[in-house]
């Protein structure tokens, strides 16, 4: 006879029993997580030799943040790109100087300063959506997440405040937050809170990616690496420096154009970074 | 070909349904029942009947208890012809409304007792029935004490809800549900009732915390126990019986209701001539879809070992049939609530304490007293207790017990507790409406969680 303490419901008992092809007598909602692990039953070691490990801990955390936010979110990966040389040669010129600070200004720094600034300018993208849909929260502080590679996997610290930061504390506050994420030793006080969030494949190599939204935010902004271009002045091919830009958006909260504008004006600001004081 | 596609054998609860089921399914489908009408024992002698009797007890204890509240009524006259047409006209009620159910869906019944003769042929009179499939569901009747003599004066069950007198001194011998339903009845109705069970612990199965209860106040009725005991001897005379008992001593009583327990029906069937296996104890061994030893005869209910309760047979009848229709089923749990209808009411499922710790769980008990529910008191209830099992690790809930007013109805929600996998937390986060007897499954599981205020 069957145990007299179940470990399932009697409708999902009968389901069971009947292999499915029989009408179920509840409502109860199949979960279709569980039912997915079908495609992940094979016997792997049948076509050779395998190993196992078990994935971090981190790592199963990220997994469900993942699947939540690519089975419920909406998204378009919209792409443009950044003339980066007036950038990059005042970072080039200001070098010297930093060192003898003790300061590394990186590109980041300026990347992260130019979002906050875009968020103050399009504030639907520094919001998040109410648990139920209806409505939109739209933030007043400006906290940017940056995605930090691990031997232990992805971390997002947050950079608070950073539209009020000037660039060399910004600067300043990646290297802290990027050395405690790899030393393990950043606080819950780091995590949460984030307007949106960037992530950054420009120091190792690619073109475009589309990265997937950090829920409760509404976008995150995907970087590579900057590349060379010709491009027509109306008479000959000049080089400029491109900074490949992909913003993945929750389309339920901003739509295309409105996406354009933002990376349109996000551009501006690195294009010519005088406008960052403005 | 056949002359039917299904032949139940047996019009009880589970063979009703199982009729009823396959029908609706589209079979041609025949009852073979011995008695007059549907609804085996249980309408017609058993769980209906003692029910009406029980309730007129109920209101014959609540009018005495009424002068606490001053208001004092003259004591009872009992008309007990008129007590027993209103019992039978209830069953009468029941009984043509299950034949109307039956007509209506074109199931036929033969009123014949039905025995086989081979595994596709049954004999029902002088009719013989080819069947392609059989359920049998004869069910189970009274046993009697060996050495027992049959005398108008010692009654079994049936025989004691015909009610041919209320005897003034009544011994029950066997304490288990029945016997305890029947002290109930009779010691409202002014019987002197004394209990003999050959067991040294009243219903040994269930939590002894509740059983006191039960005791007590069953003795406040006036009912003696007498635990540990046999009868060596009967003299029935034509005045009454007298008892001699294992402990030397003996007594003369009005009446004696024997109530020892049950036996499955099938001996009386021919079970042989089809060729389906069944145990020494004429208990007919089935599979989880209910599936004798031979492949196109099923058997449910009582026939099929305990607990013989009228709605474990419904279910499997119900399996069964939906088998028979080819539909891939099977008695997905064992898990059957048990009721003594006794004042107050007993009720209980699942595993008790010493079963989850031999199951391997690692158990503990909850409890609320219900001299501490608001709506036992003011509802004039007495002492009662609801009890939870429940697992220390994962906290599910992995049984139960409740004794007092309608405990019965009470049970259902534990029942469906530990069917959908609650645990404690599940229970004390359900909102309960108060005042309600119900409060107290919350309450109980609170109090294991130490978020109970009501204690």
């Amino acid at each position: 006879m069957k145990t007299l303490i179940p470990n399932t419901t009697p409708s999902k008992r009968a389901q069971a029993f009947a292999g499915g092809d029989v009408e179920s007598t509840g409502t109860s909602q199949s979960n279709p997580a569980s039912n997915a692990a079908k495609y992940w039953q094979v016997d792997h070691s049948a076509y050779g030799e395998v190993t196992q490990e078990p994935l971090s801990k981190i790592a199963l955390l990220a997994a469900e943040n993942l699947l939540v936010a690519s089975q419920t979110i909406p998204t378009v990966t919209h792409g443009d790109k950044a003339n980066v040389d007036q950038l990059e040669a005042f970072r080039r010129s200001l070098k010297d100087e930093m060192l003898s600070l003790n300061v590394k200004l990186s590109s980041l720094a300026f990347f992260v300063k130019a979002l906050a600034k875009a968020l103050k300018q399009f504030p639907r993208f520094n919001s998040s959506l109410t648990p139920d849909f209806s409505s939109l929260v739209l933030k007043s502080y400006v906290h940017i997440g940056i995605a930090v590679d691990t031997d232990y996997g992805l971390v997002v610290p947050v950079i608070r405040n950073a539209d009020k930061k000037g660039l060399v504390e910004i600067a300043n506050e990646i290297i802290e937050l990027s050395t405690a994420a790899r030393e393990k030793k950043l606080k819950s006080s780091h995590f949460g809170g984030a307007s949106i969030t960037i992530s950054s494949l420009g120091g190792i190599s690619g073109t475009h990616f589309t990265p997937i939204v950090n829920p409760p935010e509404v976008a995150i902004l995907g970087i590579t690496k900057t590349v060379v271009e010709p491009v027509w002045n109306g008479e000959v091919f000049l080089p400029e420096s491109k900074l490949p830009l992909d913003l993945t958006y929750d389309h339920r909260v901003i739509n295309g154009a409105e996406a354009a504008k933002f990376l349109k004006y996000f551009c501006s600001l690195l294009d010519e970074p005088k406008r960052l004081m403005v | 070909m056949a002359d039917v596609q299904l032949l139940v054998l047996g019009g009880g609860p589970g063979g009703y349904a199982a009729a009823f089921r396959a029908a609706d399914l589209g079979l041609n489908v025949l009852i073979v029942e011995g008695r007059d009408t549907l609804g085996g024992v249980c309408l017609n002698e058993g769980c209906i009947p003692s029910k009406a009797l029980l309730h007129v007890a109920k209101i014959i204890r609540e009018a005495k208890q009424a002068e606490h509240y001053g208001v004092v009524f003259q004591p009872p006259k009992i008309d007990i012809k008129k007590l027993i047409n209103s019992k039978d006209q209830i069953v009468g009620n029941l009984t043509g409304g299950l034949g109307g159910l039956a007509s209506r869906r074109k199931v036929k019944v033969v009123h014949e007792k039905g025995v086989f003769i081979g595994p596709n042929t049954l004999q029902a009179g002088n009719d013989v029935f080819t069947f392609e499939h059989a359920i049998i569901a004869v069910g189970s009747r009274t046993v009697a004490l060996a050495n027992w003599p049959t005398h108008k004066r010692i009654w079994d069950s049936t025989r004691a809800l015909e009610m041919p007198e209320v005897p003034e001194n009544l011994a029950i011998v066997g304490a288990g549900i029945i016997g305890l339903e029947m002290a109930t009845i009779y010691s409202a109705l002014g019987s002197k009732v004394t209990l003999v069970e050959l067991s040294k612990d009243l219903l040994p199965m269930v939590d002894k915390e509740a059983v006191k209860i039960l005791r007590q106040q069953l003795s406040n009725f006036g009912c003696e126990f007498l635990l540990g005991t046999s009868v060596d001897q009967v003299t029935p005379s034509d005045t009454g019986v007298s008892l001699a008992f294992s402990d030397g001593h003996s007594r003369d009583y009005d009446v004696v209701i024997s109530s020892v327990g049950r036996r499955s029906n099938a001996d009386g069937i021919d079970c042989d001539a089809a060729g389906i296996h069944r145990n020494q104890q004429d208990i007919i061994t089935i599979d989880d879809q209910c599936r004798t030893s031979v492949p196109n005869i099923f058997a449910i209910g009582d026939v099929t070992g305990m607990p013989m309760l009228a709605h474990r047979a419904t279910h499997q009848g119900k399996v069964a049939a939906e088998v028979i229709c080819g539909h891939k089923v099977q008695m997905n749990t064992s898990l059957i609530p048990s009721v003594a209808y006794t004042d107050p009411e007993l009720a209980w499922i699942g595993l008790n304490l010493e079963e989850a710790k031999e199951q391997g769980y690692q158990p503990k008990t909850t409890s609320f007293p219900w001299l501490a529910s608001g709506r036992n008191l003011a509802s004039g209830g007495h002492d009662g207790l609801t009890k939870i099992v429940y697992c220390t690790e994962s906290h599910r809930i992995l049984g139960g017990t409740i004794i007092g007013m309608n405990a019965g109805e009470l049970l259902a929600e534990l029942t469906l507790a530990i069917e959908m996998c609650a645990t404690l937390e599940d229970l004390a986060l359900v909102v309960h409406a108060h005042p309600t007897l119900s409060e107290t499954l919350a309450f109980a599981a609170e109090r294991a969680l130490g978020t109970l205020t009501d204690l």
